[in-house]
């Protein structure tokens, strides 16, 4: 692990306009500035069109900034991209239904030329990490929701990425096995000290995992605030729990009565 | 239980068929005493003796069909996942060609032939040709199909794991698309058969068409017409069952796109 402090992820006034068919604008991102340290776990935490997605696909390269400046470890984006700096972990388990469990989770080895011996070896430590080792042979149609999600996050870790980026992972799964992957997470991150970059429209699930909250409201374009949460790991929900959910809460209200 | 319900109704359908043809045949030469009985609509236990009788022939000349269908089908199943890919690599390209690669299919085989001849010179090339240009389409159109209806995250998945343009066709969009050529195929496959017949009776010396062509016109052995029609029909059925057969080996196992 190299450069353990500092900024992992440095974003400058960055601004998104996306352009419809007539040409009309519409700002996505209007001067966005976040810094993020190496080994925080950062939740980007808004409603849906709020812009948290369009941040994280700009942060991944996957999406062209309008204006403002970004660097990952010094890096551009699509260095850091073609450096394999990401994993990324996406709302739809974006698995290939052809290819097996094991086969699924080397992939980004496979892309990477790596010998078909070591990204056996790799996968497969991976796919322990996230205790779906005897499912190897399956195929993803054969699996769970909770269990294919997991898949998705191994093959993220397989080529020891130090940000794992991950796009709404949970949302579409049931309250026990967000539960239980909230668990997983959490004891990768606290094992690999990786940095986390985690959207998320659940406050909840934001205050449970991550150590920063970064609120994005729909209207403003802009982060609202960044809430520094302090409370000690494994979060139960006790009253600094609770308190901190409900200060999370107020911001946003303040922009709905906004609205009204 | 399904294959076996299926199975009860073709067989209900074969006798059904079975027992109309024998009435007719009946009604034609017992009742109406049809001097021409024996050639509009023979009994077929006749046709099975002249079956029987000139099986080697048929079995022949259907075997040289064949092998010029198959020749064309593969030829014209080459040429339309080439055109399908290089479509897919460009948008204007594909808006341009397809109207175009629509008003090809109105060309009749019969106005194609003279063309082809004058082409290759050569009646064998000519009559491959014609089964590949009328079998490339159906093939081209699905893969294409396919080639779009690969979802948006699986192509973000590939780049944020830095896959190249080449190994994202390789390892996503043509394994993606197999299941569609396969559709494709199973349309291409029965035309490339009447294609080929049809080629057969237009100049050639041999094959099945030439059979039935030349005993219609009373040329030949006059027990030939009847079995030539009913093995030609079955060639199509039989070509359509050797792709849905090759399609059930590949799919299940959801091809290892696993090489080195």
């Amino acid at each position: 692990m190299k450069k353990l402090s500092g900024y992992a992820i440095k974003i400058d006034n960055i601004t998104k306009v996306f352009y419809d068919a007539k040409g009309k604008g519409r700002v996505v991102l209007d001067n966005v500035s976040l810094n993020i340290n190496a080994g925080d776990f950062v939740s980007l935490l808004g409603p849906s069109g709020c812009g948290k997605t369009t941040l994280l696909r700009i942060i991944a390269g996957l999406e062209e900034k309008t204006s403002g400046g970004i660097s990952v470890f010094g890096m551009s984006p699509r260095d850091a991209r073609v450096k394999n700096t990401y994993g990324f972990v996406f709302q739809d388990p974006s698995l290939l239904e052809w290819r097996t469990v094991l086969e699924n989770v080397c992939l980004p080895l496979e892309l990477k030329k790596v010998p078909k011996k070591k990204r056996i070896e790799i996968a497969r430590e991976k796919l322990s990490l996230v205790d779906l080792s005897a499912y190897e042979k399956n195929y993803p149609s054969e699996l769970s929701g909770g269990m294919k999600q997991r898949v998705g996050i191994a093959r993220a870790l397989v080529t020891e990425p130090e940000i794992l980026l991950m796009d709404e992972p949970f949302s579409a799964l049931d309250e026990f096995t967000k539960e239980r992957l909230y668990n997983d997470i959490l004891r990768i991150w606290q094992k690999t000290n990786k940095t986390i970059v985690f959207v998320t429209h659940n406050i909840n699930e934001a205050v449970k995992l991550s150590n920063k909250v970064c609120v994005m409201t729909t209207n403003s374009a802009k982060i609202a605030k960044v809430a520094e949460i302090d409370i000690p790991y494994p979060r139960k929900r006790n009253v600094d729990f609770i308190n901190k959910v409900s200060e999370i809460k107020e911001i946003f209200e303040g922009y709905f009565y906004e609205n009204i | 239980m399904k294959t076996s319900k299926k199975l009860i109704s073709l067989s209900v359908w074969l006798i059904l068929f079975v027992l109309i043809w024998e009435a007719a045949a009946m009604v034609l030469s017992d009742i109406l005493h049809d001097p021409l009985a024996e050639k509009k609509v023979p009994k077929l236990l006749t046709i099975a003796k002249s079956f029987l009788e000139n099986y080697q022939v048929i079995l022949n000349q259907s075997f040289i069909t064949l092998s010029y269908a198959f020749s064309g089908l593969l030829i014209g199943t080459a040429l339309g996942v080439i055109l399908a890919i290089t479509l897919r690599l460009s948008k204007t390209l594909e808006k341009a060609v397809l109207p175009y690669l629509l008003a090809s299919q109105m060309v009749p085989i019969l106005g194609l032939a003279p063309i082809m001849f004058g082409l290759f010179k050569n009646i064998s090339a000519c009559r491959v040709a014609i089964c590949a240009y009328t079998t490339f389409f159906p093939v081209s159109l699905n893969m294409l199909l396919g080639l779009n209806s690969v979802p948006e995250n699986l192509n973000s998945m590939m780049r944020v794991f830095g896959a190249k343009k080449f190994q994202i066709y390789k390892k996503l969009l043509i394994p993606f698309s197999l299941p569609y050529l396969f559709s494709g195929l199973k349309i291409s496959a029965p035309v490339a058969i009447s294609a080929s017949i049809l080629a057969d009776t237009l100049s050639a010396k041999d094959g099945i068409g030439y059979v039935i062509i030349y005993t219609l016109y009373g040329a030949g052995t006059a027990g030939q017409f009847w079995p030539a029609i009913i093995v030609s029909a079955l060639l199509g059925v039989l070509s359509f069952f050797a792709v849905n057969f090759i399609e059930a080996i590949l799919l299940p196992k959801k091809i290892r796109v696993d090489e080195q």
